[in-house]
């Protein structure tokens, strides 16, 4: 029986293979470059008196870097995705994953009026803003999200933050505007829509080369108490 | 005071999601889920009304663009600006209303009256004097200059979904249309690359409630000699969607897979139309069939479905490939025809964070059918894979699927995902060749080359390679953390900078994986497995690997543990699960 995968049908020279997978990782690097953009958390204010303390998410810059702005007057939607971990810290073996929360921000520029829409997607409610001015839209971005996932149980903690900035093509506006909908349907029927079969996954893997901005970025607060 | 205006505007529009507190917006998570309706924020309409009637009286004196007032100037009356920035560094006598722009009150600016500013800022510098009211609010206000200089409001845009639809649209009334020309499912050996047209009927009678009608046209563009009724397809479909649930009814005539694995169906497209290698068998469908479904809640839905299609051979014709076009395709098993009738019943929960990149949650999806049929002309196979059936009527099998996912976080940056899926015969007759399941491929096994194990009997020999297992078993487990890559080159930016667009890939998944799994006849002939029983785990074939998963594109390496097989490059074009 003739034997094959997707690109090669056999690798006949393993040692071309492990070569390649070798070079690849030579080429590793420690992390993306240093970007102007930046994500913090803290921790609010101790406001319990079991020591348990909040989250407080804040990007910062994003509209320093060029490229988001190039992206948006080029009329790409970007998508900021954060995520907030709980993770609970146990000395010696692997931390225990508590619970995460996640929203969405998505920006776009309406060049008729030269303004921006920033539309704030959070279980199932979906705010839109708009700003007319770059300083007003900066200065929305640079809004502070205090996340209500305080732990109660006893113990140390601490929170991972992250935040993914991407450049969406309408195809993943539709797909991500039903999924937050909750539309489950089409995952369902376990079929893809028309016209997304050969389309959808051509088309993020050419943007995805062809260099439209993507980041990602991670910090994690201190660790705090809870007694 | 600049924060507190922004953040009390955003309280204003999402009182119990996003609480703004000064410049601090809460997310709470304990919050029921909302209906998706889009509330939008923006100045009260009395501002709206204030400023036009502000900016269109002739009494005032409009500007646009950026102004600047240097120091030791004086302006007296009312002042207006639209777009751009008011730089204030001498003395202004009158209101003064600033729309869609931003203004600066610098040192030595002396402003005697009230001051309102709607979507831009109020940036004030020390030793800038003001005297009156201040207002400011940040969201911008939907306002275009009319050809006579006056401001008229203009209507807002379409909302996200309809802004997302690449597909050409138009309204009447309440009704939306959407016109579409794609291409359709998949490339395949069978049809080539199918083009599918025709319009799509929306009428939303509130914002959870949704009928649809949609006529899709198929239109075949592989040669002849495929054996199927006709190089025109259909597929009509009415669907009425309410909050917690729905209803729809399909007739079709298309092209359906055998299995939906060892790809997804866009990767068996790619893998078709550019290697000539297309993984999955085909048959012909036509017939109708209806669904209803329930959605208590966001993650949970239960399907019951009922359809009577007849199903029919189709045959493999040589459409063109990119590369290997002058290779000849692997032939198309045949399948056991007749018209079926199925009823089935499944339920999906999907706690998953995201479809595509998911790191945490759970996907099960199980699925239960029961077919019948009364004129199944039957395969003949050998007795080792299946008896004989039963023709003439009173034909029937029971099938389950089975799609259990966990995806977990170990660490802050290591994941672990896992998957076990099942597949196959449950009771009655044994199933039909187009039902038949097999292991072995890029996806769920792949140490092993494709279709691996497809239960043939030695000596059996087709050059279709049908699968002919009863059922199928595999577990996957991978291990995920980030790595920075950097595999390409970042353009300079305009300051000369390397700042600027990077060309390739930056970031990667660095996956380590690994899988089991078996395929088998079940019964209680040589090398079948009873049915009442799953093979023990010593009789499961296992593979490990390693790959780089940049999310569009990944590539991997597989070994097989249980035989001598080669070690195996799998290029994928989406997350193994």
């Amino acid at each position: 029986m003739r034997a094959f995968s997707l690109l090669h049908p056999r690798l006949r020279r393993p040692w071309l293979a492990l070569a390649l997978t070798a070079g690849l990782g030579a080429s590793l690097a420690p992390g993306v470059a240093a970007q102007a953009v930046r994500l913090t958390v803290r921790l609010a204010a101790d406001s319990t008196s079991s020591g348990s303390r909040a989250p407080v998410v804040r990007s910062e810059n994003l509209l320093s870097d060029g490229r988001w702005l190039s992206a948006l007057r080029s009329g790409l939607p970007v998508r900021l995705h954060y995520r907030v971990e709980v993770w609970r810290s146990r000395g010696g073996w692997f931390d225990a994953f508590e619970r995460q929360v996640e929203w969405d921000v998505v920006l776009r520029h309406e060049p008729l009026l030269d303004q921006y829409t920033v539309l704030t997607i959070f279980s199932g409610r979906v705010q839109e803003r708009r700003y007319a001015t770059l300083d007003a839209l900066s200065a929305a971005l640079a809004f502070a999200y205090q996340v209500s996932v305080r732990p109660a149980a006893i113990g140390r903690y601490y929170y991972t933050a992250t935040m993914e900035i991407s450049t969406l093509s309408d195809s993943d506006l539709d797909e991500l505007q039903r999924f937050l909908e909750g539309d489950l349907g089409e995952v369902a029927q376990g079929e893809e829509g028309v016209g997304d079969a050969l389309g959808r996954g051509a088309t993020r893997f050419l943007l995805r080369l062809a260099g439209l901005p993507s980041l990602r970025l991670e910090v994690r607060s201190t660790t705090f108490a809870v007694r | 005071m600049r924060h507190l205006a922004g953040g009390l505007l955003l309280l204003l529009a999402m009182p119990p999601l996003l609480r703004a507190q000064d410049s601090v917006i809460v997310i709470d998570p304990d919050l029921p889920p909302g209906d998706s309706a889009v509330v939008r924020g923006g100045p009260p309409p009395d501002v709206v009304s204030e400023l036009l009637a502000f900016y269109n009286d002739s009494a005032t004196t409009r500007v646009q663009g950026d102004v600047s007032f240097p120091p030791g100037s004086e302006f007296s009356g009312r002042l207006a600006i639209f777009r751009g920035s008011l730089r204030l560094a001498g003395r202004v006598r009158g209101d003064i209303v600033v729309i869609n722009a931003t203004l600066y009150l610098l040192p030595g600016a002396d402003v005697e009256g009230d001051v309102l500013v709607v979507g831009g800022r109020l940036i004030r510098s020390p030793g800038a004097l003001h005297r009156g009211r201040e207002r400011v609010q940040w969201d911008a206000v939907p306002v275009l200059r009319a050809p006579d200089g006056t401001l008229v409001l203009r209507e807002r845009r379409r909302p996200l979904a309809e802004l997302a639809a690449a597909r050409t649209s138009f309204q009447t009334g309440r009704v939306r249309t959407e016109l579409l020309l794609a291409t359709g499912g998949t490339y395949n050996r069978v049809e080539g690359l199918p083009i599918v047209f025709g319009p799509t009927f929306e009428l939303r009678p509130s914002s959870r409630t949704l009928a649809r009608l949609d006529f899709r046209g198929i239109l075949r563009t592989a040669g002849e000699g495929n054996r199927l009724s006709s190089n025109f397809g259909y597929g009509i479909r009415a669907e009425l969607h309410f909050p917690s649930g729905g209803v729809a009814g399909r007739i079709y005539s298309e092209v359906a897979p055998f299995e939906d694995q060892p790809l997804s169906a866009a990767e068996n497209g790619w893998s078709a139309f550019l290697l000539q290698r297309d993984f999955r068998d085909w048959f012909e469908r036509r017939g109708g069939g209806g669904a209803a479904w329930v959605q208590p809640t966001r993650t949970l839905r239960v399907e019951v479905s009922v359809r009577r299609d007849h199903e029919s051979s189709v045959r493999a014709t040589d459409p063109w490939s990119l590369l290997r076009n002058s290779d000849r395709w692997r032939r198309n098993p045949l399948s056991d025809d007749g018209h079926y009738f199925t009823t089935g019943v499944q339920a999906d929960l999907d706690t998953r964070n995201d479809r595509e990149h998911s790191t945490t949650g759970w996907l099960l999806r199980a699925r239960y059918e029961h077919s019948t049929s009364d004129d199944l002309a039957p395969l003949a196979l050998p007795g080792a894979v299946r008896p004989p059936l039963t023709t003439g009527g009173g034909y029937a099998f029971d099938r389950l699927t089975l799609d259990l996912r966990r995806y977990s976080r170990l660490t802050p940056s290591l994941r672990v995902n896992a998957r076990l899926r099942a597949d196959g015969w449950i009771a009655g007759d044994r199933m039909p060749v187009q039902r038949r399941v097999s292991l072995g491929g890029p996806d769920l096994l792949p140490g092993y080359g494709f279709r691996a194990f497809t239960c043939a009997p030695r000596g059996f020999v087709d050059p279709s390679e049908p699968a002919l297992c009863d059922r199928s078993i595999v577990a996957q487990l991978e291990v995920r953390t980030r790595l920075g890559l950097n595999l390409g080159y970042r353009l300079r930016d305009r300051e000369g900078g390397r700042g600027g667009r990077f060309i390739g890939i930056e970031e990667a998944d660095l996956v380590i994986l690994g899988d089991a799994g078996k395929a088998w006849l079940a019964g209680d002939g040589p090398g079948q497995v009873p049915v009442n029983r799953i093979p023990s785990l010593n009789e499961w074939r296992t593979d490990v690997g390693v790959g780089l998963d940049a999310g569009a594109i990944g590539a991997y390496l597989a070994k097989s543990l249980s035989e001598d097989e080669p070690v195996r490059f799998v290029v994928r074009l989406q997350r193994r699960f």
